[in-house]
């Protein structure tokens, strides 16, 4: 079982998320903002690609060609010598997690992949058992905040940034961090406190509990597209939940809640019209606004549809 | 109906076997140890369930059509309303998945032809994925979306460029070496073929292929 | 340490004895055909029979008529040795025994040949199998002459015993067992006995369907406890370590002080005066108590105690009020910790349950919403000494409860990481109990029972009807979560199976039918006493049938919830089981132990000290200077004997002279010798014949303690008697005894082989377990058929 203290700091392989590219870049920035800041030793790689988990989830994909993109991936992290692959978002960390899991148990799975990179004259990206460990390789980005929780509080005393009390936080967690494989991560599954923790080591007043807690976002990969109603519903009756207790700011782990919540929260609002006073944010975000980021040039607030204005004026951040 | 297609990568995600539980179990989609035979029935899928909330998805009663093996389940609509939020992997006492039994199911059903008119438009992520290394919104949705999300959204997107630069962020693509590798993967695993296969299948409309990935008429 | 005394034997008048003139009666049992339809049990006669060797059969010889046959053959021919012809030993070698002990015969006088799991169960009907048979006993009958009178070591059982728990299983238990005239030592860790059943205000029971008053039936007892003459009741102690064995271990106790003196009248002034109040477990922690009190009104001893974390004088400050009151100067708040030693010839374990701790499913609010409680808490609230002195009343205002929601299986039948997979078996008919109790006092109220299976096993069908007819409403399911709205109001989110609804069922109070797990007390004492614990953490009894109260150490019983989750009443039958074992145990008086373990001739020893590398640490020095083996621990591995360069050390029964002779009548041109170690690898070899597969028949078995005392000259007198391979097998690794002998079992091997130089080619060495019975037939086979090629 992953252990808090064992989350390492160094030899960080920051897995880029297609959502957070291309939706809400500022998520990256503000990950690298922290990490250099909290002196993570990390790498990008221009050659990483996607894990396919939103074509895999999408019924697209199908696990051969998932897991041989994964290896491949993995491939490029270990020519860099950065093997713990730590993504920003909840499907990548369990799509190359579950990929891992497959190449190293079941052998006909990875012989299969490791031929087609053989004939392909790709012996580099050739896979070994066991090279990679499915449980003490793979992090998502939020628990490297978490195992920093304390010195992220320090950190923002001494430079004397922001007072978030009294605001209303809480956190959303992403089912596919906590659900799929509930034993490795951190807290118990049914009542997930990593963000919550990370925001109140930052002096945030979190709602550690509010109904709905570990409802989905709705998104439901193709279902927003495809099943449209039916996904704004869920999201309308976990907006509804946090309305009635009172959140203000909700925090994220993963691009694709982040754009069911920040971006159909308006939709939402003429649909069903009504009105929510809740502002979205990434936990990296979060934290890096925390340490003093710039709201525009490091978190990227513009790219966001529930505008952040007012709420960054309301606690004396000035945009 | 004949079953299908590009036998090279059905066999992992849907293994033919004697029946739909042998199936579930032998998939590479669901974990090794995977609890579908001892169902209790008791149901804590289904009232944790976001789709069964509101509509007449019931993953207990699916779980239940598989372990009888009642081969029309992969042909029920509401298998489709799954969110694959895994609440229901979560909570099961006995390590079964629905949400994993599903995602084998609709595998079937597509082998089938069934269900590709939710299929088809969402093709447009394979291609962009394999031409660039990165996933993207299927461009038949972004119309939808542009609607939605208004002129806000759209203004952002058009200076995406220009926002990532601002924050200090490169090229959202692979670069190109690593493109070639890609296709190379997904060429040599089977992917496009059976990607070719379903786009045909979606276009003739047809719900029937024979053994030679042949559509019959 | 030792009471016991090790008996060795003088020999000497045996010595002089030409054994060769000895009378050996040969007993062949048909085995009602399973021996006699596979081996021609006449030609073995035949073959077998001489002047000083006489045969006879039976069609089953483990029969009352074959016993006889056995008993009266011995004194009509004047037997002096006796070999038996049938199954395994494992299966009846002790009945045998017996039959040629009270013939008057030494026990070691007896050999038996396994002409069953090892011969008939699989080999085929021919010529080749009976002369196996033949040559089976023939080895037997060769040893038997070498052989030498045992004497069976004896060592005297404590006469006291130990109860380790006060709970409804220890207080039984420790009953029962004085009541046989057993002096027993009590030992609990709070400060007053009762344990969980104290706690429970009713009891339901399988014949009636009215609830019982848990205190009614158990106060009794305890006080039966306090007063009874053989029990010594030690109370706010732990067991801290244990030494010795079954009939003689040494106990030391930890007693914690309650700073108040045994002279306490319990007159209760103490606490009146007392200014500071805490939170009361026994009343789900509400702070309705004082730092000095007494647990419960009925508690034994009937003696105050002081909480020493919130005690103001103790934390520091100053106070002394109840010192100042006591009229018999019972406040002592100098007490420290104290040891007691205690030596007792056996030990039941009775250290309970412990209620799942349900905020570990917080899907159920259970620590989020105050009126969510588990079963026991809903207990105390009904109870007349509860929190709210009988009132049934919801924790957030205090006020009735109109609709009540159970939950059944929290934490059991649960296989995620957060729960148990066993069912807790006692939940059901707690809740049953409670609605019951619920609705007969308030029949306005609307209770909700959620359940996945109702499990009202046996007689309590009744009491389920029952409840039934009440008006109990059961929906089948299992529920999501429990929610909180307005007023602290809840609602269970529900599927109900038999409908396919999906309700949202409000509810002033949910309780949570929360799994019993064993005690955080069972699993330490079970540490320190060295037992095993099943894989659901409760001690593991030694067989769940015939031994379902022995552990998995002689000596040690167990009983209630400590062995796996049961109800009272189960409860009570267990722990009277348990006493009647104890008891048992203890009036045997002495202890006789396996004879066939290490012995030293003195004469030999040169002091090297070589054999104290014992790994089981059997063997010492006394105080003499001389080695001394612990028969209480030597189990007889014969690694010892590979130590001494001296020969002084030898296995009683596995002298080299006895394995030789056994070879010499064994084995034949062209056979496969097999050493199999005596308890996993003999019984592999067995199941291969229960499982009926089969392998050649020149493969010869002869069965040793363990491998190590196998020696060149063996292995060298198999092969000039045209052994064309030998076999070693080991016992495997998660063994008690292979997991120390099987590395030096596999050194022994190669240094084997690698004397034996060229030869050392047609040693082979393998380990065994008995599920996997096919791998030993295998090697079996490829043995046999290599052969064939050369």
């Amino acid at each position: 079982m992953k252990q808090i203290e064992n989350i390492p700091d160094s030899g960080i392989f920051l897995f880029k998320s297609c959502m957070v590219s291309v939706e809400y870049p500022g998520i990256e920035s503000s990950t690298t903002y922290v990490f250099d800041k909290l002196g993570i030793d990390y790498f990008v790689s221009d050659e990483q690609s996607c894990c396919t988990g939103l074509g895999y989830y999408f019924d697209l994909f199908d696990q051969m060609s998932t897991t041989a993109i994964a290896a491949r991936n993995f491939a490029v992290a270990r020519k860099n010598g950065y093997n713990n692959i730590t993504p920003m978002c909840s499907t990548c960390y369990a799509i190359n997690k579950k990929a891992c899991a497959l190449l190293n148990s079941n052998d006909e799975v990875r012989s299969n992949i490791n031929s087609v990179f053989k004939q392909a004259g790709l012996d580099d990206l050739i896979y070994e058992q066991n090279s990679l460990d499915e449980v003490d390789n793979f992090y998502h980005v939020v628990e490297l905040f978490l195992s920093k929780a304390k010195q992220i509080g320090k950190l923002k005393l001494k430079l004397n940034t922001i007072d978030f009390s009294g605001v209303r936080v809480a956190a959303h967690h992403a089912c596919h961090y906590y659900k799929i494989q509930s034993d490795d991560m951190i807290g118990n599954p049914n009542h997930p406190l990593l963000i919550d923790t990370i925001a109140k080591s930052c002096g945030a007043d979190v709602v550690e509990w509010y109904e709905d807690k570990t409802l989905t976002c709705g998104a439901g990969f193709s279902q927003i597209h495809v099943n449209r109603d039916l996904s704004l519903k869920v999201t309308h009756a976990k907006l509804e939940s946090l309305k009635e207790a009172g959140v203000e700011l909700l925090l994220h782990m993963c691009p694709n809640c982040q754009i069911q919540y920040d971006r159909y929260q308006p939709v939402i609002e003429k649909e069903y019209g009504t009105k929510y006073d809740l502002v979205h944010m990434n936990i990296a975000q979060f934290v890096a606004l925390a340490l003093g980021a710039d709201p525009v040039k490091v978190c990227g607030f513009q790219t966001h549809s529930v505008p952040l204005d007012e709420f960054l004026v309301r606690i004396g951040v000035s945009v | 109906m004949t079953y299908v297609i590009s036998e090279t990568l059905s066999e992992y995600d849907t293994p033919i076997c004697d029946t739909l539980a042998e199936t579930v179990k032998k998939s590479l989609r669901t974990s090794d140890t995977i609890g579908i035979d001892r169902c209790l029935q008791c149901g804590a899928c289904t009232s944790s369930c976001p789709a069964a909330r509101f509509t007449d998805y019931n993953p207990r009663t699916i779980v239940k059509r598989v372990m009888e093996n009642d081969i029309s389940v992969i042909e029920d609509e509401s298998i489709w309303n799954c969110f694959y939020c895994y609440t229901c992997h979560l909570r099961c006492p006995r390590n079964n998945s629905p949400t994993q039994i599903v995602q084998v199911l609709k595998q079937m059903a597509i082998n089938k032809g069934i269900g590709l008119n939710k299929l088809e438009v969402l093709f447009g992520y394979g291609d962009a994925f394999s031409e660039f290394g990165v996933s993207k919104i299927p461009d038949l949705y972004v119309g939808q979306m542009e609607d939605d999300l208004g002129i806000r959204w759209r203004e952002f997107k058009n200076n995406l460029d220009s926002v990532r630069s601002e924050l200090g962020l490169g090229a959202v693509a692979v670069k190109d070496s690593g493109r070639g590798e890609i296709r190379a993967i997904l060429a040599g695993i089977g992917f496009f073929d059976r990607q070719d296969l379903l786009k045909h299948m979606a276009k003739s409309k047809s719900n029937t292929v024979d053994e030679k990935g042949e559509i019959i008429k | 340490m030792l009471i016991g005394q090790y008996y060795i034997p003088n020999t000497s008048k045996y010595e002089d004895m030409n054994h060769s003139k000895d009378h050996v009666g040969v007993f062949i049992c048909h085995c009602g055909g399973n021996i006699s339809d596979i081996i021609d049990i006449r030609s073995v006669k035949q073959e077998i029979r001489s002047d000083n060797i006489s045969t006879f059969d039976c069609e089953y010889l483990c029969s009352n008529v074959g016993q006889d046959l056995i008993k009266t053959s011995i004194y009509k021919h004047s037997l002096d040795k006796v070999i038996i012809g049938a199954c395994t030993p494992a299966k009846h070698e002790k009945l045998f025994k017996k039959c040629v002990e009270d013939a008057q015969l030494n026990a070691s006088m007896l050999e038996i040949a396994n002409l069953r799991e090892q011969c008939s169960w699989v080999h085929p009907n021919n010529l080749a199998t009976t002369n196996k048979a033949i040559s089976l006993l023939n080895g037997k009958i060769k040893r038997i002459q070498t052989a030498l009178p045992l004497i069976p070591i004896q060592i005297p059982i404590n006469p006291n015993a130990m109860v380790i728990g006060g709970g409804i299983a220890g207080i039984n238990s420790a009953l029962n067992l004085a009541n046989n005239g057993i002096h027993t030592y009590l030992i609990e860790k709070e400060v007053t006995i009762g344990g969980n059943s104290a706690k429970i205000g009713k009891m339901f029971s399988p014949e009636k369907l009215a609830e019982e008053c848990s205190m009614c039936s158990l106060s009794p007892l305890m006080n039966e406890v306090g007063s009874h003459p053989n029990i010594t009741l030690i109370t706010c102690s732990e067991v801290e370590n244990v030494n010795g064995s079954a009939g003689d271990f040494r106990v030391t106790i930890r007693k914690k002080p309650r700073y108040v003196k045994d002279n306490c009248m319990a007159c209760g002034r103490c606490s009146k005066v007392c200014p500071t109040y805490v939170e009361n477990d026994y009343n789900c922690g509400v702070k309705d108590k004082k730092a000095i009190s007494m647990r419960f009104a009925q508690s034994v001893p009937q003696i105050y105690s002081i909480d020493p974390d919130h005690c103001i004088e103790l934390t520091g400050g100053e106070c002394g009020k109840c010192r100042d009151i006591c009229k018999v100067n019972a406040i002592d708040f100098e007490q420290k910790d104290e040891m007691i030693e205690l030596d007792v010839g056996a030990i039941v374990v009775a250290t309970g349950f412990d209620e799942y701790d349900a905020s570990r499913k917080p899907q159920y609010g259970y620590g989020l919403f105050e009126n969510v409680v588990t079963q026991m808490e809903l207990a105390r609230i009904l109870g007349v000494n509860g929190p709210t002195l009988g009132k049934f009343a919801r924790p957030s205002d205090n006020s009735m409860p109109h609709n009540i929601v159970m939950i059944q299986c929290v934490g059991s039948r649960d296989e995620s990481k957060s729960g148990n997979k066993y069912c807790s078996r006692y939940c059901c008919m707690a809740a049953l109990k409670h609605a019951s109790l619920i609705v007969k006092k308030y029949p306005d109220a609307n209770v909700i029972i959620c359940y996945i299976d109702i499990r009202a096993f046996g007689l309590y069908e009744n009491y389920y009807r029952a409840v039934q007819d009440m008006g109990v409403s059961f929906v089948r399911g299992r529920p999501a979560e429990v929610v909180q709205k307005a007023n602290h109001n809840l609602v269970v989110k529900i599927e109900d199976t038999l409908t396919q609804e999906l309700k949202e069922i409000p509810a002033d109070m949910v309780v949570l039918s929360s799994a019993m797990e064993a005690s955080a007390g069972t699993k330490q004492v079970a540490n320190i006493l060295n037992i095993t614990l099943s894989e659901d953490g409760f001690i593991k009894e030694k067989h769940s049938k015939l031994k379902p109260v022995d552990t998995s150490r002689d000596g040690i019983f167990v009983c209630g919830t400590a062995q796996s989750p049961k109800d009272v009443t189960d409860t009570i039958a267990q722990s009277g089981l348990a006493a009647a074992r104890t008891s048992a145990f203890i009036s045997d008086k002495v202890i006789r132990l396996d004879p066939q373990i290490a012995q030293i001739e003195r004469s030999l020893c040169n002091n090297c000290d070589e054999c104290i590398k014992c790994p089981f640490e059997a063997i010492s020095k006394d105080k003499l200077g001389n080695v001394d083996i612990n028969p209480l621990v030597c189990n007889g591995c014969g690694y010892c004997t590979k130590l001494c360069s001296k020969d002084a050390i030898s296995i009683a029964g596995y002298k080299e002279e006895q394995i030789m002779a056994e070879i010499d009548g064994v084995i034949e041109k062209g056979d496969v010798l097999a050493f199999l170690s005596r308890e996993i690898p003999y019984a592999t070899a067995d199941n291969i014949g229960n499982s009926v597969a089969e392998y050649p028949a020149n493969i010869k078995i002869v069965q040793v303690p363990t491998t190590t005392i196998i020696t060149k000259a063996m292995i060298e007198h198999a092969l000039i008697r045209g052994s064309q391979a030998v076999l070693m097998v080991e016992e495997p690794t998660d063994n008690p005894v292979g997991s120390f002998i099987y590395p030096l079992a596999l050194k022994n091997f190669e240094q084997l082989k690698g004397e034996l130089g060229k030869k050392g080619a047609r040693l082979h060495f393998k380990k065994a377990y008995i599920p996997h019975y096919r791998g030993l037939a295998e090697t079996f086979i490829s043995l046999a058929q290599m052969e064939d090629i050369e």
